[in-house]
Formats: structure tokens, sequence, C-alpha cells
């Protein structure tokens, strides 16, 4: 189950743009696409849900997915916020020898 | 695609509404909308729903699957009721009315709406509108 932590840059949070945004790409996938903030987790095909984490400017957010797609998903969701977000932590462990 | 109808009474603010839903949803969402009075004034006008309501049932091809209304206050829904009488009863049929507020409502079943979700998933996208969070920790 892929995973991404990612900081929200943008001034104004994951605002109402973005966010619908990040709802039609998750919404292409089969997999579940959840986003977590530091206190809640919600369906991000959700609109209301994704407004609903109220997520502000530096926040850090957690991106999973689960399913026959998950991989794309998760790569197109990182795409698609990628004006918004600095990408933090990567989910799988990098290896030292690459 | 899930059509929108906005009514509102007041031809500014569902015009710019419109702006902001295709803004936030993208342009392929479709949005009609019925503001105002016939005659430019703050009202709500049965001639123009019922036209906005065709419009948006008749631009609906084979495959899709209804209309989306959403309304402001008071007599907006008694306009409404009385433009749904105009239509066919196929024309009606294919209409849902949403108890959902305006502005929240209509960005939500929008967004709902632009991913080709069925016009009962885009009518409970808007219905969340009723009880959404915009600050944090309320």
């Amino acid at each position: 189950m892929p995973e991404i932590q990612l900081i929200v840059l943008d001034p104004s949070g994951l605002h109402a743009r973005p966010a619908a945004r990040f709802v039609q790409v998750a919404s292409r996938f089969a997999s579940t696409v959840r986003i977590r903030s530091a206190t809640r987790e919600a369906d991000a095909k959700s609109l209301i849900a994704v407004l609903g984490l109220a997520i502000r400017p530096g926040s850090q957010i957690v991106i999973a997915t689960a399913g026959p797609d998950a991989d794309a998903a998760i790569d197109a969701l990182v795409s698609e916020l990628s004006p918004f977000v600095s990408r933090e932590i990567p989910g799988p462990p990098v290896d030292p020898a690459t | 695609m899930v059509n929108l109808v906005l009514i509102s009474h007041s031809a500014m603010l569902v015009e710019g509404l419109r702006d902001m839903v295709v803004q936030v949803a993208g342009a392929d969402v479709r949005v009609e909308i019925a503001g105002g009075t016939e005659d430019g004034r703050l009202g709500t006008s049965t001639t123009r729903i019922a036209a906005a309501l065709r419009s948006a049932v008749a631009s609906g091809s084979e495959g899709t699957p209804g209309v989306l209304v959403l309304l402001d206050l008071g007599s907006a829904a008694l306009s409404l009721e009385l433009a749904l009488e105009e239509l066919t009863e196929d024309e009606r049929a294919r209409v849902r009315i949403s108890e959902a507020p305006l502005v929240e409502g209509a960005i939500l079943a929008a967004v709902q709406a632009s991913v080709g979700a069925s016009i009962e998933e885009v009518a409970a996208a808007a219905a969340g509108g009723s009880t959404m969070t915009k600050l944090l920790g309320s």
C-alpha cells in the first residue's frame, strides 16, 4: 500500500481549487485513496471530506492508496499536487547504494 | 455528466457562482442559471427557471444521468415548483431538487459531477454542504 508524506506549501493551504483537482484525479483510479492530516483522515474522492480536513499551510499530509492501480494513483496525485506541496519523506525506504 | 441548475433572487449571485463552479470543477460541467426577475430586479422568475431547467434537461444526451437543482431562499422554492409544472413528465423525471445551501452545494455537486458520478452521488455530495467544516477545530 503506497504512501507518501507531503508538506503543504501553498499559503492558502489545500484550498478549494487544488482540493477539487485532487478529488478529480483521485476519482480516475479504482484504488482507494485516503488523505490524512495530523488529526483526521478522509476519502480523497470526496471534496467535502477533503475540505473538511481544513488543511493549513505548513501542515503535513499523508496520501495513501490501495488497490490495483495504487502506484499509478499516487504518482498522478503527487504530480497534481506538486505546485502546492513539498515532497518530504518518500514512502518506500531509499536504497543507500543508489 | 449530471447538469446543474442554480436559482437565486440575484442574477449577479448565480453568475458569480457559476464562475466559481467552473473555476473549481472545470468547464466540462454544464451549469444553467436562473437569477432575478425578467425585468432585472431581485426576485425569482418562473419563466427563467423553466428555461434553465429545460435547457439543462435538453442538453443532456441519452447517457446523461440527470439534472440537480440548487436554490437560495423563500420564493425560489415556490417559483421552482411552478416552473416544474411547465415541464413535461419526462423532463420532470430527470430533475432532482437539492436542499443544500446554494454556494457550498453547487461547488460540491459540480466536482462530483465532473468525475462522471450518478445523480444520486451528485445529490449526496451537495447535501454534504449543509454541515461542512470551514474552520479548523469547528
